[in-house]
């Protein structure tokens, strides 16, 4: 039984580790793996009078500026304004995500056109009433239409079709444990000046949710990073109501998580296998105890001491198969349902199940040795006489 | 000459006393020989049994079976020999319960690497001579006595050994089941095998045509099939 529960316990902790390390990577290529976050954070209570003393207006479209501004040429930077407002073609309604910002989104997050053209500059500078949309939007009210220069409403406005963004495989929210994020297929991309001057009605206009950053080498990551904080904390007046993540440590922080996870889990299955060991030893023990006068018939008809230590401990070892076998499909079946319950995403590993089948073999020959020993030492003509 | 023993000695420890159960004995069998070995409890006739099928190792003495040496042998040439040169018959038939009749008696064969078809082929040649060509597939527990001490010599014989040894085969049957038995045993003794076998029971003894009587470790009496205790040999 210890052998089954703990072949159980290392393929499903491996499989959920497995699951949590693959998506961790998608997520952040996602995110891309050179970009840095800066969001908007909510504050409460005293820190919130705190920011309010320091009028600070929060994440704004002058700090995006001043960063663009600030930073040495290669970093790329753009705001994210989310904007309140439904999307509309004639009828129809669909579910939208309507986000201004600037043309350098497109490259700093690899997302690009698959028809049409992205934002440019002159649709900023001009205040255009452009709009690039998401595959999913495209599909839910343009159906088989190209929607390339036609028109979609937008809160109060006509926005002209520009450009349609390529379809992106994404995990939706709930499945994601480490990092958020949202399914950017349903988005609607218009220049983050019209935003500001067309949907202002909530609080401050210049308000932005998140920055983003990229940054040309990875080396560049963190000093990027301390370079944000300090400029922008500067512009707050020393508010923290900002957070500048960098995907890479998330990446990095889940892989150490995962990495201690297994460890614990690690140990505690190789208490279990060693408990099932032991216990295997004890009941093949026994069993060479009833079967001590089998083992004298055979040796008297010639089975030489070899012959019946390979007996007991290949009998051993099936046991032990057996138990891994139940063990493999036990942690499957755990494994499945942490996935329907927790929603955690697990994934089959084929190395788990070669781990697996090698340790139930090990530890059949480790714990079957002694008894077969045993059973092989046993003196004939003693053994012949054990009732 | 089949057996020879010398000096065949076997001592060992029961606590802290010392247990002489063989003390050098002498003795000669030749091949096609049916001898009795008989002596009461304690007399060492288990213990010289065990010692000449090579389940023992004295503690002196010299055994040469066929010429040659045994008593020094390894765990592997000694199981060798009891595999093909030694068959063996059990008061409590010794037959392993997990296993039906067929693979109780190809098992010496198993163990001395006969191929399977040549195997099955003696095996069930075997069973027919003993009369159970029509069990192969039962197991020991659906068996009467009889037909369990059939199938152990049909075990012991398969490999056609040129000694068969005996411990109280009837020792557990009733006396017409003991008696088709030891026409077995007849049968056997006629085709040439030698056969040594250890009885409780005179009726038994008698169905020999040598008699080795044992006391307190030494032999006492040697009826002689081909010559005595003392002597070499003789026609």
């Amino acid at each position: 039984m210890g052998i089954v529960f703990g072949v159980g316990a290392v393929i499903s902790m491996m499989s959920i580790g497995e699951g949590a390390k693959q998506e961790a990577i998608e997520q952040v290529k996602l995110l891309g793996t050179n970009n840095i976050r800066v969001k908007q954070l909510e504050l409460t209570g005293d820190r919130k009078d705190e920011a309010a003393q320091s009028f600070s207006r929060g994440l704004t479209y002058d700090d995006a500026m001043l960063l663009r501004r600030r930073l040495s040429p290669g970093m790329l930077v753009a705001p994210v304004k989310f904007v309140d407002s439904d999307v509309r073609k004639g009828a129809r309604q669909g579910v939208a995500k309507v986000v201004g910002t600037t043309p350098q989104y497109a490259e700093i997050t690899s997302f690009d056109v698959s028809d049409g053209r992205f934002l440019t500059d002159l649709d900023l500078r001009d205040y255009k009433r452009v709009a690039v949309i998401g595959s999913e939007v495209a599909d839910e009210l343009f159906g088989f239409q190209d929607p390339v220069g036609q028109s979609v409403r937008i809160g109060q406005n006509d926005f002209s079709v520009v450009g349609v963004m390529e379809a992106k495989a994404i995990r939706e929210g709930e499945g994601a444990t480490v990092i958020k994020v949202r399914n950017i297929n349903k988005d609607v991309y218009i220049p983050v000046t019209s935003a500001i001057r067309r949907f202002s009605w909530a609080d401050d206009p210049f308000r932005v949710a998140e920055i983003a950053v990229r940054v040309p080498e990875s080396d560049d990551l963190y000093p990027t990073s301390a370079a944000i904080t300090d400029l922008l904390l500067q512009a707050h007046n020393d508010a923290v109501d900002f957070e500048v993540m960098v995907p890479e440590e998330l990446l990095a922080q889940a892989r150490r998580t995962q990495r201690l996870f297994t460890i614990v889990m690690g140990s505690i299955a190789g208490i279990a296998l060693l408990v099932g060991g032991i216990g295997i030893m004890n009941i093949m023990l026994a069993n060479v105890s009833e079967r001590t006068r089998e083992i004298g018939i055979r040796r008297a008809i010639g089975a030489t001491r070899r012959d019946i230590l390979f007996q007991f401990l290949i009998e051993t070892v099936m046991i032990c198969l057996i138990g891994g076998a139940l063990g493999i499909g036990f942690g499957f079946g755990l494994a499945a349902v942490i996935t329907a319950y927790a929603k955690w995403k697990t994934a089959f590993s084929m190395s788990s199940v070669i781990i697996a089948v090698g340790t139930s073999v090990t530890i059949g020959l480790i714990f079957g040795l002694f008894p077969a020993r045993r059973a092989a030492d046993l003196d004939p003509v003693q053994a012949l006489r054990f009732e | 000459m089949l057996i020879h023993i010398e000096d065949l000695t076997r001592t060992y420890q029961m606590g802290s006393s010392e247990v002489r159960a063989l003390r050098g004995v002498d003795l000669d069998i030749d091949t096609g020989e049916f001898a009795a070995i008989v002596g009461r409890s304690g007399s060492g006739k288990s213990t010289l049994m065990h010692l000449l099928g090579c389940l023992d190792r004295p503690t002196r003495g010299r055994y040469l079976l066929a010429g040659t040496p045994v008593e020094s042998l390894e765990d592997v040439p000694l199981s060798k020999i009891r595999n093909e040169r030694i068959g063996f018959v059990f008061q409590s038939f010794n037959l392993i319960a997990q296993h039906n009749v067929l693979e109780n008696v190809e098992l010496p064969m198993i163990y001395g690497g006969v191929p399977a078809d040549e195997r099955r082929e003696r095996a069930l040649r075997i069973l027919d001579r003993v009369g159970l060509a029509d069990k192969t597939q039962h197991r020991p527990s659906e068996l009467s006595g009889g037909e369990c001490q059939r199938v152990a010599i049909a075990r012991a014989i398969a490999v056609e050994p040129p000694l068969v040894l005996a411990d109280e085969p009837t020792g557990n049957l009733d006396s017409s089941t003991g008696e088709s038995i030891m026409q077995l045993f007849d049968d056997l003794h006629r085709q040439g095998t030698t056969i040594l076998l250890v009885t409780h029971s005179s009726e038994v003894a008698d169905r020999a045509n040598r008699i080795i009587e044992m006391h307190d470790g030494s032999v006492l009496r040697d009826t002689g099939g081909n010559g005595s205790s003392n002597g070499h040999g003789g026609a």
